[in-house]
Order: structure tokens, then C-alpha cells, then sequence
């Protein structure tokens, strides 16, 4: 069996080939829910998009 | 090997401990799922609900999840910085505290004393003994890293420095409040302001108990279980980072549609949608280290709790977000969906993880090997079976009810009465009460095995003596 962090130093113990690696698919998770968010608030935001919940909740009365 | 001795027991202290408040838990976990559907179970005035579900809730939140959790990290940090800890006694001396404050916490509220704040029920007295324990995990644990053998810094090691910085910041802010004599406190904010910083330290209690230490045990215990290192970590470093930003802005999404000033709602929603990112950085880690052998979900034991475990975590952090948004919480909320997600999270996760995790631990300190694998393998099914039932009927009587709550006729007046809503729940009530027998059944073969292998252990220490 390999070594592992409690008889070797820690860095002996990593996966060499993909320790640095990052997946694509989550890469693309990670900015695309940054992205989303900000259009997201400015969407939601009373000061940017005059939008209200109470305006939302008057609007879902006259439907 | 003798070093470690001492800290050994004060770990082991830490994990029976953990157990023994556990049962407590989910013992009063039981009786308040069966009191729903059978209202002459409420013993007034101790034993009825509202007074034993905090017990519930603290009892395994506290009791259990925090116990295991200094049991453990103390092990865990032990082990990253190639020494004992730094203050033996003092680490010895807060176990004792730690059971005497979880003692003195459950008969409080069985007086029925409380704040009236959710996960903060214990009043002012106590919450001055929590602040105490957690200084002197504080101090065992910086002091223990700064005085450390090994240079480099494993990623449990930041999750768990996470994890008491913010729960002492989350604790003492939320717990400010102005006595009224020695049971009886107020909380420093007033309405909406109260209600922000109490569910900023709610979501994040979830955050720092349930999910940062949680997360230092699997990226820990894995690797050792199974002897593959992490796929990647950069990954587990930019997930922890990100976590841990974001995880603070949250708490505003438990007051969607309420006083809370619209923008404040938004922020918190757009943080825990993006909280899906980091959490899915230790998901597809921890999927992608198994991936480089799958073999080892049959040749050792433990992988499938850790795999099971990551993957409720996943679930978790994507219905969790989920929640948040608006037309969803309109829904669900205050429904009892919302238990449906706190138990998948805490029977699916958290305990998996840390069961799994004692099952490595135990042996290691007795230096022997688990008492049976087949008892574990029993434990493993039917704590799985159980939460999914749990958390199956939860989610179908949630959506029902908060269909039935929404439906109006075209007058606008209510289409059902409350209690025509509430008949409807005693079904899946008591489907949610077998679910629970089910899962009580698996601890209990999880405490027999740890019993077992700890009696073995001892036999094999006195013979070698």
C-alpha cells in the first residue's frame, strides 16, 4: 500500500496527475451561478428594477 | 504511538459521549414524530412537543454533531500536524464541560426555558458555558496548528480553523440579548432586524456545524479509508474559499416573502444559489477520487458511506438552493417539506459521514480492526432506507400541504379548512414514524458494533500488557 499523509508528507500523498486540475463542467457551474446572480439581483432588486414583492403580490391579484 | 495515548481517550470521551446524546436524540426524535399523529403522547409539562423537540434538535445537533465533531477534529488535527495536542488537560477538561453543559442544556428545556430563537433556544447562562467550550477548542486547536510537525496544511485542517471562527462569531452575535434575571433573557434586536441576525446564525449553524466539519472529516477519513488521494486540491481549496464567502450571506432566503427589505431577500437567494458551486467542487472531488478505483466501493467497507454521504450532500446543496427561490418557497415553506430537507441533510449526510468516520477511528486508537463488517453493512442499509422513507413522505405531505394552504376558491376564501389540511398528514406522519424506527434500528447496530469493537479492543490491550 502507498504511503499516506500520517507516515509521508502531505504533498507525497496527492493525486500528481490531476492535483491541480479543475473540471470544465464545474468551471462552468462556478461562473455561470456568478453570472446568473448578477443578473438575478438586479432583476430583484427594488432600487435597480423597481421590482416589489408587493407590487408582485398587487399583480398576482389581477390575474 | 504512547504520545497519543492520553488524547486517545479524550477523543474516545468525545465519540461515547457523542453517542450516548445521540440516543437521547433520536429516542425524543421518535416521541415527537409519534405525539403528531397521537396527541395523548404530550405529557404536559415536561414531555410535550413543544418543549421536547427542542430537545430533539439540540440534543443531535449539539449532543451528538458537536460532540463527534471535537472528538474528531482533535483526532484529525493530531494527525495533519504530526503531534498531541498542545494542552492534553485542557482538552481532557472540556470533555467534562462539554457533557455537563449538553446535561444542563436538555433540562433547561425541559423547564421550558427559551429563547425563542431556533437553534439558539438555550438562555443566557448557558450560552456564557458554549462560549467557554468553544475558546478552549480554540485554543487546542490554533495552538496545536501553529506548533505543528508538518509544514503543510491539509485541506481538513482549514475547513475545521472554518468552523471555529465561525461559530464563535455566529454564536456570540446571535446570542447578545439583555437578561431579565437569570432564566430569561431578550434578544439585543428588535422584529425584523431579530429575526435577519437570528436566521444569518440559523443557516449558518447548518453551514459551520453541518456541513464545514463534516466536510474536514470526509476529505480526511476517505483518503484513509480507501487509500486513494483527493483528485484534485486546487479543487478542494477554491471550494472551500468559495464556501465559506458565500455560505455568510445566506441566511436572508429563511425569510423569503416576509418585512425583510426586498433586496436583502434577492442577495440571500442569489449567495445560496451560488453555494451549489463549491458544494459540488467536494462532491465531484470526492467522486472523482473513488473514480480512480471503484473497486474500492466493494473491497473496503467504509467507501460507500463516504459516497453516499457526498452524494446526500449533493442533493442537499441542490434542493437546499432550490428552496430559496421564490416561487418554490411560496410553496414549500413552513411546510413540512422543510423537515424532509433538514433530515436528508443530517440522517443522509452528516451522520453517514460521521458514523463512517468513527468506524475508522475506534479501531485505530485500540489498534485492532472493526468487530464485524457484516454488522456495519446491516447499520449502512438501514439508516439509508430509513432517511429516504423520512425524507420521501416529508417532501409528498409538504407539497400537499402547501397546495391545500394555497388553494382559494374565486371569491378568494380559503378552499380548506386547517384541520381538513392537517388529515391529510396523519398518514405520512406515520410513515415518517416507521421511516424513523428504521433508522433507529441501524444506529442501534452502529453502537453495538462500536461497543463490540471497543470491548475487543480493551480484551487485546489487556492481554498484550
Amino acid at each position: 500500500m502507498t504511503k499516506d499523509f500520517d507516515d509521508t508528507n502531505i504533498a507525497d500523498f496527492e493525486a500528481k496527475d490531476t492535483a491541480k486540475k479543475l473540471p470544465l463542467g464545474w468551471l462552468i457551474l462556478f461562473w455561470g451561478l456568478i453570472f446568473w446572480g448578477i443578473y438575478y439581483f438586479a432583476m430583484y432588486s427594488p432600487s435597480i428594477s423597481g421590482w416589489t414583492q408587493e407590487k408582485a403580490y398587487e399583480e398576482s391579484l389581477t390575474k | 504511538m504512547s504520545d497519543y495515548q492520553y488524547d486517545h481517550q479524550t477523543v474516545k470521551g468525545f465519540i461515547v459521549s457523542s453517542i450516548f446524546w445521540g440516543v437521547v436524540g433520536i429516542v425524543v426524535g421518535l416521541w415527537i414524530s409519534i405525539q403528531l399523529w397521537r396527541p395523548e403522547l404530550n405529557i404536559p409539562p415536561f414531555f410535550t412537543y413543544g418543549r421536547l423537540r427542542v430537545v430533539h434538535t439540540n440534543g443531535l445537533a449539539f449532543g451528538l454533531g458537536i460532540g463527534a465533531i471535537f472528538g474528531l477534529s482533535y483526532y484529525i488535527v493530531m494527525r495533519l500536524t504530526k503531534r498531541p495536542l498542545l494542552f492534553p488537560k485542557l482538552a481532557r477538561f472540556h470533555l467534562y464541560l462539554f457533557n455537563a453543559a449538553i446535561a444542563l442544556a436538555a433540562v433547561s428545556l425541559f423547564m421550558g426555558m427559551n429563547q425563542s430563537l431556533e437553534y439558539a433556544e438555550l438562555e443566557w447562562p448557558l450560552d456564557i458555558g458554549v462560549v467557554i467550550l468553544w475558546v478552549i477548542f480554540a485554543i487546542n486547536v490554533f495552538g496545536t496548528i501553529i506548533k505543528r510537525k508538518e509544514e503543510q496544511m491539509y485541506i481538513s485542517l482549514w475547513y475545521i480553523i472554518a468552523t471555529v471562527i465561525a461559530v464563535a462569531v455566529l454564536y456570540i452575535v446571535n446570542n447578545l440579548s439583555i437578561p431579565a434575571g437569570l432564566f430569561k433573557s431578550y434578544h439585543l434586536y428588535a422584529g425584523v432586524n431579530s429575526a435577519n441576525v437570528e436566521w444569518w446564525y440559523g443557516h449558518n449553524a447548518v453551514g459551520f456545524i453541518f456541513t464545514t466539519p463534516i466536510l474536514a472529516m470526509f476529505y480526511y477519513f476517505l483518503p484513509k479509508s480507501t487509500g486513494l488521494p483527493i483528485f484534485s486540491h486546487r479543487l478542494s481549496i477554491i471550494a472551500f474559499w468559495s464556501l465559506v464567502f458565500a455560505y455568510l450571506w445566506t441566511g436572508a432566503h429563511h425569510l423569503v416573502y416576509t418585512p425583510l427589505p426586498d433586496w436583502i431577500q434577492t442577495l440571500g437567494i442569489v449567495f445560496t444559489l451560488f453555494l451549489i458551486a463549491p458544494s459540488w467542487g467536494s462532491v465531484v472531488n470526492g467522486y472523482y477520487t473513488v473514480g480512480s478505483d471503484w473497486s474500492k466501493m466493494q473491497t473496503n467497507y467504509l467507501t460507500k458511506f463516504f459516497i453516499m454521504g457526498i452524494t446526500f450532500y449533493g442533493l442537499q446543496t441542490v434542493q437546499g438552493p432550490t428552496q430559496a427561490i421564490r416561487v418554490v418557497s411560496s410553496l414549500i415553506h413552513y411546510t413540512d417539506w422543510v423537515p424532509g430537507h433538514v433530515h436528508m441533510g443530517t440522517m443522509g449526510w452528516v451522520t453517514m459521514t460521521t458514523a463512517a468516520s468513527i468506524y475508522y477511528v475506534i479501531p485505530k486508537i485500540y489498534n485492532t480492526e472493526i468487530y464485524s463488517i457484516k454488522v456495519a453493512n446491516t447499520h449502512f442499509w438501514l439508516v439509508l432506507i430509513g432517511q429516504l422513507m423520512f425524507s420521501i413522505t416529508m417532501w409528498i405531505t409538504g407539497i400537499q400541504q402547501g397546495a391545500l394552504w394555497k388553494a382559494v376558491n374565486p371569491d378568494g376564501s380559503l378552499k380548506y379548512t386547517f384541520m381538513e389540511g392537517l388529515a391529510k398528514n396523519y398518514p405520512f406522519w406515520q410513515l415518517r414514524t416507521v421511516a424513523g424506527l428504521i433508522f433507529t434500528i441501524g444506529m442501534l447496530f452502529f453502537i453495538y458494533n462500536i461497543y463490540m469493537t471497543m470491548r475487543k479492543g480493551k480484551a487485546l490491550a489487556a492481554s498484550r500488557a
